[in-house]
């Protein structure tokens, strides 16, 4: 089972209800953005038990597909997308349900007696800390690369999941070599070709990459066409043209 | 016939006081006995005076009070001279019965619900509590459930204050009967820097975990019956 992170004290204690609430015959609904873990953590409270996407469940009990005798406890992912959330929880009734939603529920609240709210990993430094060095461990070991942070440009639109998404990508790009990156590239523009592009608009995808890299290296225009080895005029063209902002 | 009326009001179930003009009681009933030993004969004159009418006559009001375990709904205040004021309250009458629904209680360590109510209500809340348990109180048979949901509210009450003591313990020589049984009871006391106002939603959630529950100035308390 995947841990919950419980580097900060929020989460600790987070983790705590969750392991004291296992015990109990109540429900339990966990609130937080897309990415917070709530999922890990509803498994650190129902071990075994069956998981349902809640719109999956509310289609299977409206064409009496499901058999509630069959089930003591669930756990029911994103309660929040079904369509008439009371008649849903009142047909579940006597099973223990832990729920997972991305926003607050009033019309339902009464019917859970434990909440847990889970803040977004940016207001838990201490765990986006650990995550991220999680995520890179993981993610050098599978690439056999040896990125660092410094490395990754972190994204946490969608808390863990965007974060895991953006460690994944760049540590397989950057541990990419010659003919994997082109491979990439020619998968790439493949796709591109289909859109009916020409040699001039593929050309950015080549050249942007290139100057940001060079520009990064540096200190001048001049030891950049110095380097690259092409006409001065020529290179603050193409800076002008895609970077003229 | 005069003293047909006076019996009349005397074995009535809804409290009456007389008050003369200066706030000392002139003659009330049983029920209005009852009532004093919880509230005091000033706030009861203050009540009548600031809800009489402008002239003589008789004014009814739709108030929700409570004192102790009894709940109002309305008053009638009546005065036809310079001299006298009376002051009539109408009890609310609850549905409420001493029976318990055995198949929902289940052996629980109360401090338990207590600690997870409040972490999970609190998480990210500044209040500081100076808790005072005794911790000699054994399991007992709680409805977790709404017992829990009972709690919530009342840490949810206290949410934006600064601080709060809860002191929980067993009540000493009370006892409440359920089903021609004697409980003893535990009392969980939160009191506040603040006055606590009364809280409809709050005497629902009590009364469906079988617990009693009161305003008094600024302390807010829960009877629970100990089952064991």
């Amino acid at each position: 089972m995947e841990k919950f992170i419980t580097h900060s004290d929020a989460s600790k204690k987070i983790l705590n209800i969750a392991q004291m609430s296992s015990a109990l015959p109540v429900n339990v609904l966990i609130i937080g953005e897309s990415g917070v873990g709530k999922t890990i953590l509803s498994k650190h409270i129902l071990h075994d038990s069956s998981i349902f996407e809640s719109k999956v469940l509310e289609d299977m009990i409206i064409k009496n597909k499901f058999n509630k005798d069959e089930y003591n406890e669930l756990i029911v992912l994103n309660i929040d997308k079904t369509i008439n959330k009371l008649e849903f929880m009142e047909n579940l009734s006597g099973i223990k349900i832990v729920a997972t939603s991305s926003i607050a529920l009033n019309e339902i609240e009464s019917m859970f007696a434990i909440k847990i709210d889970i803040p977004p990993l940016k207001e838990r430094p201490e765990d986006l800390e650990e995550l991220t060095k999680v995520y890179i461990e993981k993610a050098n070991k599978i690439y056999d690369s040896n990125v660092e942070l410094k490395d990754i440009k972190i994204d946490l639109s969608q808390n863990g999941i965007s974060l895991k998404r953006i460690i994944y990508k760049t540590v397989a790009s950057i541990s990419m070599d010659d003919d994997e990156m082109m491979n990439s590239l020619e998968y790439f523009l493949n796709k591109k070709l289909e859109e009916k592009n020409e040699y001039r608009d593929l050309l950015k995808y080549f050249e942007i990459p290139l100057l940001k890299a060079a520009k990064k290296r540096f200190k001048s225009q001049l030891q950049m066409a110095s380097q690259l080895n092409i006409n001065r005029i020529t290179l603050r063209k193409k800076l002008e043209l895609y970077f003229k902002d | 016939m005069k003293e047909f009326y006076e019996e009349l009001i005397e074995n009535d179930l809804n409290p009456y006081l007389l008050f003369n003009s200066n706030g000392k009681v002139k003659s009330y009933n049983k029920e209005a006995e009852f009532l004093l030993n919880f509230v005091s004969i000033r706030e009861l004159f203050e009540l009548a005076v600031s809800n009489a009418s402008i002239n003589f006559g008789f004014n009814q009001k739709y108030i929700s009070l409570k004192y102790n375990k009894q709940s109002y709904y309305a008053i009638l205040v009546g005065y036809v001279n310079e001299d006298e004021i009376a002051l009539r309250l109408y009890k609310v009458v609850s549905n409420h019965t001493t029976t318990i629904n055995n198949t929902k209680l289940k052996m629980v360590n109360i401090f338990s619900l207590i600690d997870l109510s409040k972490n999970s209500t609190l998480l990210q809340s500044d209040l500081k509590i100076d808790e005072l348990y005794d911790i000699s109180i054994p399991e007992m048979k709680i409805n977790i459930n709404d017992f829990l949901l009972l709690l919530n509210s009342c840490f949810e009450y206290f949410k934006d204050d600064e601080k709060i003591s809860l002191q929980v313990h067993i009540k000493i020589g009370e006892y409440e009967v359920i089903d021609n049984k004697k409980y003893k009871i535990v009392a969980l006391a939160f009191i506040a820097n603040r006055k606590v106002e009364a809280n409809n939603s709050l005497e629902q959630k009590a009364t469906k975990a079988n617990a009693n529950i009161f305003f008094n100035q600024n302390e807010l308390l829960i009877e629970l019956p100990i089952i064991l």
